[in-house]
C-alpha cells in the first residue's frame, strides 16, 4: 500500500503537476460541469421556495384545510363549528394589495376576532378596531419604516399597524371582515383552517369533517398544497436538470481523454511497473486515482462556483415559475450537505465511470511491453468499423425507446433516446473523422502544403484521441444546436399562436402583479362601464380561476363563446371551430387547451368530472384547442354553464373588440376614461403580444445559459486535447525545425488542425443535433409539458452559432500552437 | 586552383551551459573549418561536446562566444527568417535514432522539407533522392514498414533533399548493425563527393571514421588533435 501510494505520487501527481496548465483544464472543466449542476439544483430548490402560507406565524399551524374550486361559502366556517369535534375553523383569504407608495404585498385575511384571545397581543386596540387594524410581517415593517400604530394605506383604505409578526416573508394581515370588503369578494373564502386542539385524532376530525362537506369540496392536510407545487414543477425542474447535466457528459468526455492520454504516455513506465511486480489492480488504481483527484478537485471548486452561479439565475427561475406556474417567493438559498454530497458524488462518478475504460487499458499493458503510441493507435482505427456498426445500433434503439409512452409523466425513454443517440454520434466520430480528413487530404495539402498535409495527417495518426475530443465538441454543439432548434421553434410557434389567438383590441384586468394562477376578481361593475363606452363592437369577459382537478391544478374558465366564435381566433386539433365553439352555451360542455389534455389523457367526446363549488359536474369534452402560455392547461366552459353552478363568480379578464373603424387607442384611452378610480390595468394588444414574447424569451434564457456553460466546457476540452496533441509530438514538432520549418509554419499546422477539429465537430454536431432536436420537440417536450411545436429551425441563428463554435475552437489552438511554435527542438529531439 | 574556401567554419567556440548556477563549458575554443566535398568526423567519449558542436554548426544552436561562419556569415547575427532559410536550402540533417515522421510515407518524409520551403518539383526531386539511396520502390510504404538501415537511408535522402552545402550527421551508425551501417556510411562519403556537400559527423566507430578525410579528436569539450588523412 505504502509503495503504491509513493508510485501514486511519482508516476501520476507529479506529471500533473508538471503538466499544470492541463492538469488546470480538466479540473476546470470538471469544476464548470458540476457548477452548473448544482446551481441549477440550489437555484431551483431557492425558487421554487416556501408555498407555505406566512400565516403559521401569526396563527400557528393548522391541522387540516378545507378548499373548493371556485372558493368555499363563509357560511361553511360557521356550519362546521357545530360538529362534536375539538376543533376551531378559522376562514382564509389570501389576495395581492397594493400598499400605498410601495407597491404589491400578499395580503392574508384571518379573523381577528377570534384570534384576539391567541397569538395577537390584544394591546390597547379595542374590539370595535378590528376592521381597520393590520398585523405586518417585520420584513414589511422594516422596509416601510413602520412601527407599531403607524398609519398604513391598504388597496386605498386606512389601517393601522396593530401589531409586527416576527417573520421573514413580506405579508400583511388583516380582518376577514374588512379584507371581503377590500376585495368585493362575495361571502367567499379561499379555504377553512382546521386547528385541532391537542387531544383530538386527526383521522376521526377528518372524516367527520369530510361528511359533513358536500361532495365538492377537499379536506387536505397541510403541505398537500406544497406537495402539489413540487409535483406540478417536477417536469420543469427535470428538463432544467437534464440539461444541467450536459456539461458533466461533455466534461466526461474530457477525462477520458485526459487519463487516455495520461495511459498512453506512460505505458512504458506501466510496463516496467509491471516487470518490477506491481499488480494489474495495483495500475488499475493508479490511474483510477489520477481521475478521482481531478474529480474530487473539480467538484469540490465547482460547488463554490455553483454555489455563486445559483444566486445569478435564482431570480430567473423564480419568474419562469411565477408566469408559468404558480406564484413563489424565492427564499434563500441554502447549500445543504445533501446537495452538496449530490455534487460530490456527481462529480466523482463521472470522472470514474469515464476514467474507468483507459484504466483497464493501463491494467492490461504487459509486463513486457515497452511499446510507442504507434500500435495503440493503430488498434483504434481497426475498430472503427465495428464502432460504426454499433453506432447504427444504437441509433436505432434510440428510435425505438423514442415510440414509447412516458412513465408518470416523465420523458424517461425520450431522454434514453436522446443518451443513446449522443452514444452513437461518439463510435461514429472515428469513420467520420477518418473519412473526411481522407477526402479533405488533397485540398489541404494544396492550400496548406507541408502544413495541411502534417494537420491532416496527425489527427488521424491519433484517431483514438481526435475521435474523444470531436465527439466531445459536438456533443456540445448538438445540444446547442438542438436546443436552439427546439427554442426557435417553439417561439415561432408561439408567435404564430398569439397572433391567431390575440384578436381582441384592449384585454383588461385587475390591477395587481402578474403571475400564473392568479386571476384577481374585477370590480364587478367594470364589463357594464366599458360595454357603454363609444367604439366597442364586442365585450368577451373571463372568469378565470385556479381549481384542481384529479390531484393536479389547473385553471378553469368560462368566456361568451358566442363573441370567441365571432372574433376570436382558437384553433383546434381537430373538428370545426364554429361548430365546436357553437355546441358550449347552455350546456355542460367544455374545451380544454393541448397540454390540459395530454396531462390528463383527454380525448374529445369524454367527460370530465368537476368539482365545481359543492356540487360534482360531468362536462363533456367539444374540442381541444392550442394552447402556449400555461403548461397546466385550461378548461374552458361558456359562461352561462360556469355562472349556473357557481353564481357570483367575478369575472377576472375583459377582452375588448373595436368597431371597424375606430381608432382603438382613443377607446382605450375613452376606457381608462370610464373606469378611472378603478383598481384594473387597461392594455393595448401590442402589450401582451410583446409582454407574451418576453416572458418566453426569460424562460428560456436559462436554456441558453446552460448551453453556454456546455459550450465553454467543450472549448477548454479542444484546448486541453490541442496541447496534449503538441506536447506527445514535442519530438515531431522538434524535428520539423530542424527540417527547415518556420516557428510561424508550426503554428499554423496547430491551427489547421483545430479548425479541422472544429469542422469535424460541426459536422457531426449538427447531424447529432437534428436527431436531437425531434427528440427534444416530438418526444421529450410534447411528453413534459403536451405542447405541439411546428418544427421552425432558426437557420441564420443556428448557422451564426456554428461559426461561433468554429471560430471559438481555433481560437482554442491558438496557445496549443504557441507552445508547438516554442519548443527548444535541441531538447526535445534528443528526448526518449 | 584557389584553394577550396571553407563552407563551414568555428571560430574560437565556446558553449556555456548553466545549470543551477553551475557553469559547464561544453564547448571550449573550437576552431574548425568544414570543406566542401569532404567528411569531417567527430570523435571522443560520451559528453566531451559531439554534438553540441553538431547543432552549432547547424545554425540549430549558437555559441556563447567565438563564432560560427556558414557561407562566410556569422549565425548569432542573423535573425529568425533568415536562420529558417538557411537551415532549409544549405543544411541537411541525418540523426542517431532517424527521425522519420511516422504518419507520412517514406516518399513524403523525403519530400517533407521541400514542402515546408515551398519548393516546385517537390515530389520528383524527392523521387530522385529516393532511387539514388536505393529506395525507390518503397516510396509508399510508412516507416515502421522499414528495417532500421533503411530508414536511416530515407533519412539521407531526406537531408539531400535540397541539395545542402552542408551535411550533419549526429552517430548516424549508432543504431545500425554493420551491414546496414556500411551502407549508410557509402551513401554519406557519396554525399561528399557528389553533392559537394561539407559533411560534419559525430561518431564512435573507427569504421564511419574511417570514410572521414578530416578526423577531429575531442575531450572534455576541447578539439584534443586534428588528423587529416587523403583517401
Ligand atoms: N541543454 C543542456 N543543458 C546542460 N548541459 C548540456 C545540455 N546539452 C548538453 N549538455 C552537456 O554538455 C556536454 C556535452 O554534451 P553533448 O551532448 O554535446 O555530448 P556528446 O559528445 O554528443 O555525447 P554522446 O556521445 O553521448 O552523444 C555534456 O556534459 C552534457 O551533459
Ligand atoms: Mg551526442
Amino acid at each position: 500500500m505504502r509503495s503504491l501510494i509513493s508510485l501514486f505520487r511519482t508516476l501520476i501527481v507529479r506529471p500533473l503537476k508538471r503538466d499544470r496548465l492541463r492538469t488546470a483544464l480538466t479540473v476546470a472543466s470538471m469544476a464548470l460541469g458540476v457548477a452548473v449542476v448544482i446551481a441549477i439544483d440550489l437555484a431551483g430548490d431557492a425558487a421554487v421556495g416556501s408555498f407555505q402560507s406566512s400565516l403559521t406565524t401569526i396563527v400557528g399551524k393548522t391541522d387540516l384545510e378545507i378548499v373548493a374550486n371556485g372558493g368555499v361559502d363563509e357560511q361553511w366556517v360557521g356550519r362546521l363549528a357545530q360538529l362534536p369535534l375539538n376543533a376551531h375553523f378559522a376562514p382564509g383569504l389570501e389576495r395581492q394589495a397594493e400598499i400605498q407608495g410601495s407597491g404589491f404585498v400578499t395580503v392574508y385575511a384571518a379573523d381577528f376576532v377570534a384570534e384576539a384571545a391567541g397569538n395577537i397581543s390584544s394591546s390597547a386596540a379595542g374590539p370595535a378596531d378590528w376592521e381597520h387594524a393590520v398585523v405586518v410581517s417585520e420584513t414589511v415593517a422594516n422596509r416601510l419604516h413602520i412601527q407599531k400604530d403607524s398609519a398604513i394605506t391598504v388597496q386605498g383604505h386606512a389601517f393601522r399597524v396593530l401589531d409586527i409578526a416576527p417573520a421573514k416573508t413580506e405579508f400583511v394581515a388583516l380582518d376577514i371582515a374588512a379584507a371581503q370588503r377590500l376585495f368585493n369578494d362575495y361571502k367567499k373564502l379561499d379555504r377553512i383552517d382546521v386547528f385541532l386542539t391537542a387531544h383530538e385524532d386527526i383521522t376521526r376530525a377528518e372524516r367527520s369533517i369530510r361528511a359533513a362537506l358536500p361532495a365538492g369540496f377537499e379536506v387536505n392536510r397541510p403541505g398537500t398544497r406544497s406537495d402539489e407545487n413540487q409535483r406540478m414543477l417536477r417536469a420543469f425542474r427535470w428538463n432544467l436538470r437534464v440539461l444541467s447535466y450536459i456539461s458533466l457528459v461533455v466534461g466526461a468526455f474530457l477525462i477520458y481523454n485526459t487519463i487516455s492520454v495520461s495511459v498512453v504516455r506512460r505505458r512504458p513506465e506501466i510496463g516496467i511497473l509491471r516487470a518490477l511486480g506491481v499488480s494489474r489492480f495495483g495500475v488499475f488504481w493508479l490511474f483510477l486515482a489520477e481521475a478521482l483527484l481531478i474529480g474530487i478537485a473539480g467538484s469540490a471548486l465547482g460547488i463554490a462556483v455553483g454555489r455563486l452561479m445559483a444566486s445569478g439565475i435564482v431570480v430567473l427561475i423564480a419568474q419562469t415559475i411565477n408566469s408559468l406556474y404558480t406564484s413563489s417567493r424565492p427564499s434563500e438559498i441554502a447549500l445543504t450537505g445533501e446537495s452538496v454530497a449530490v455534487a460530490m458524488t456527481a462529480g466523482t462518478l463521472v470522472a470514474f465511470l469515464s476514467a474507468a475504460g483507459p484504466a483497464r487499458a493501463a491494467m492490461r499493458v504487459a509486463p513486457t511491453e515497452a511499446m510507442g503510441r504507434g500500435s495503440r493507435e493503430t488498434a483504434v482505427r481497426l475498430q472503427y468499423r465495428r464502432n460504426l456498426i454499433l453506432a447504427a445500433a444504437l441509433a436505432i434503439a434510440g428510435f425505438a425507446a423514442s415510440t414509447l409512452k412516458p412513465v408518470d409523466g416523465k420523458p424517461i425513454f425520450g431522454y434514453a433516446a436522446a443518451l443513446l443517440a449522443i452514444g452513437a454520434g461518439a463510435l461514429a466520430a472515428p469513420a467520420l473523422v477518418l473519412g473526411v480528413v481522407r477526402s479533405l487530404r488533397p485540398l489541404l495539402r494544396k492550400a496548406f502544403g507541408a502544413e495541411g498535409l502534417l494537420a491532416g495527417r496527425s489527427l488521424t495518426a491519433s484517431l483514438g484521441r481526435t475521435s474523444v475530443v470531436v465527439a466531445a465538441l459536438a456533443t456540445a454543439i448538438a445540444m446547442m444546436a438542438s436546443v436552439g432548434i427546439m427554442v426557435g421553434s417553439f417561439r415561432e410557434t408561439v408567435m404564430v399562436w398569439l397572433d391567431t389567438q390575440l384578436r381582441a383590441d384592449i384585454y383588461i384586468r385587475a390591477a395587481g402583479p402578474a403571475g400564473a394562477g392568479q386571476y384577481p376578481a374585477l370590480p364587478p361593475q367594470t364589463s357594464c362601464l366599458i360595454a357603454a363606452v363609444k367604439g366597442v363592437a364586442a365585450v368577451d369577459t373571463f372568469h378565470g380561476f385556479e381549481f384542481r382537478y384529479q390531484g393536479q391544478r389547473a385553471i378553469l374558465g368560462a368566456g361568451n363563446m358566442e363573441i370567441v366564435k365571432q372574433y376570436g381566433g382558437l384553433r383546434f386539433l381537430s373538428g370545426d371551430s364554429n361548430t365546436i365553439l357553437s355546441s358550449l352555451p347552455n350546456h355542460d360542455r367544455a374545451i380544454v387547451s393541448e397540454p390540459f389534455a395530454n396531462k390528463h389523457d383527454v380525448r374529445v367526446g369524454e367527460q370530465l368530472a368537476l368539482n365545481l363549488g359543492e356540487r360534482q359536474v360531468h362536462v363533456t369534452v367539444a374540442g381541444i384547442y392550442y394552447e402556449y402560455s400555461s403548461e397546466r392547461g385550461y378548461v374552458v366552459l361558456d359562461r352561462s354553464t360556469l355562472l349556473k353552478y357557481l353564481p357570483g363568480q367575478p369575472a377576472t379578464n375583459i377582452a375588448v373588440y373595436v368597431e371597424p373603424g375606430a381608432e382603438s387607442g382613443a377607446v382605450q384611452r375613452r376606457i381608462q376614461n370610464a373606469t378611472a378610480g378603478l383598481p384594473i390595468l387597461v392594455a393595448p394588444n401590442q402589450l401582451l403580444r410583446r409582454e407574451g414574447v418576453r416572458i418566453f424569451d426569460r424562460t428560456f434564457a436559462i436554456t441558453y445559459a446552460l448551453e453556454g456553460v456546455a459550450i465553454i466546457v467543450a472549448m477548454l476540452g479542444a484546448a486541453n486535447a490541442l496541447l496534449a496533441l503538441v506536447l506527445d509530438r514535442r519530438r515531431e514538432l522538434g524535428l520539423l525545425r530542424y527540417l527547415g520549418a518556420a516557428s510561424l509554419q508550426l503554428r499554423r499546422m496547430i491551427l489547421v488542425e483545430a479548425a479541422l477539429l472544429g469542422l469535424l465537430s460541426n459536422i457531426l454536431g449538427l447531424v447529432l443535433g437534428l436527431a436531437l432536436s425531434f427528440l427534444l420537440i416530438f418526444v421529450i417536450n410534447k411528453q413534459s409539458f403536451g405542447w405541439t411545436i411546428q418544427f421552425h429551425p432558426p437557420y441564420g441563428l443556428l448557422a451564426a452559432a456554428l461559426s461561433l463554435v468554429w471560430f471559438v475552437t481555433v481560437l482554442a489552438g491558438i496557445y496549443p500552437a504557441r507552445v508547438a511554435a516554442r519548443l527548444n527542438p535541441i531538447e526535445v529531439i534528443h528526448e526518449e | 586552383m584557389p584553394p577550396p574556401s571553407p563552407r563551414l567554419k568555428l571560430c574560437s567556440v565556446f558553449r556555456t551551459y548553466r545549470i543551477n548556477d553551475q557553469k559547464l563549458n561544453a564547448l571550449q575554443d573550437i576552431s574548425l573549418s568544414a570543406e566542401a566535398g569532404t567528411v569531417t568526423a567527430l570523435l571522443g567519449r560520451s559528453g566531451c561536446g559531439k554534438s553540441t558542436l553538431l547543432n552549432l554548426a547547424g545554425a540549430m544552436d549558437f555559441p556563447s562566444s567565438g563564432e560560427v561562419l556558414i557561407e562566410g556569415r556569422s549565425t548569432s547575427s542573423l535573425n529568425e527568417a533568415d536562420l529558417t532559410a538557411l537551415r532549409r536550402t544549405r543544411i541537411g540533417f541525418v540523426f542517431q535514432f532517424f527521425q522519420l515522421l511516422p504518419t507520412l510515407t517514406v516518399l513524403e518524409n523525403v519530400e517533407l522539407p521541400l514542402l515546408l520551403s515551398g519548393a516546385a518539383n517537390a515530389a520528383q526531386t524527392a523521387r530522385d533522392r529516393l532511387q539514388w539511396v536505393g529506395l525507390e520502390d518503397r516510396a509508399t510504404s510508412l516507416p515502421h514498414q522499414l528495417s532500421g538501415g533503411q530508414m536511416q537511408r530515407v533519412a539521407v535522402a531526406r537531408a539531400l533533399v535540397q541539395s545542402p552545402d552542408i551535411l550533419i550527421a549526429d552517430e548516424p551508425t549508432g543504431n545500425l548493425d554493420t551491414g546496414s551501417g556500411d551502407l549508410v556510411l557509402n551513401l554519406i562519403s557519396r554525399s561528399a563527393r557528389e553533392f559537394g556537400a561539407a559533411v560534419l559527423m559525430a561518431t564512435h566507430s573507427a569504421e564511419a571514421a574511417s570514410i572521414a578525410q578530416v578526423r577531429v579528436r575531442m575531450r572534455d569539450g576541447r578539439i584534443e588533435d586534428i588528423e587529416r588523412s587523403r583517401n
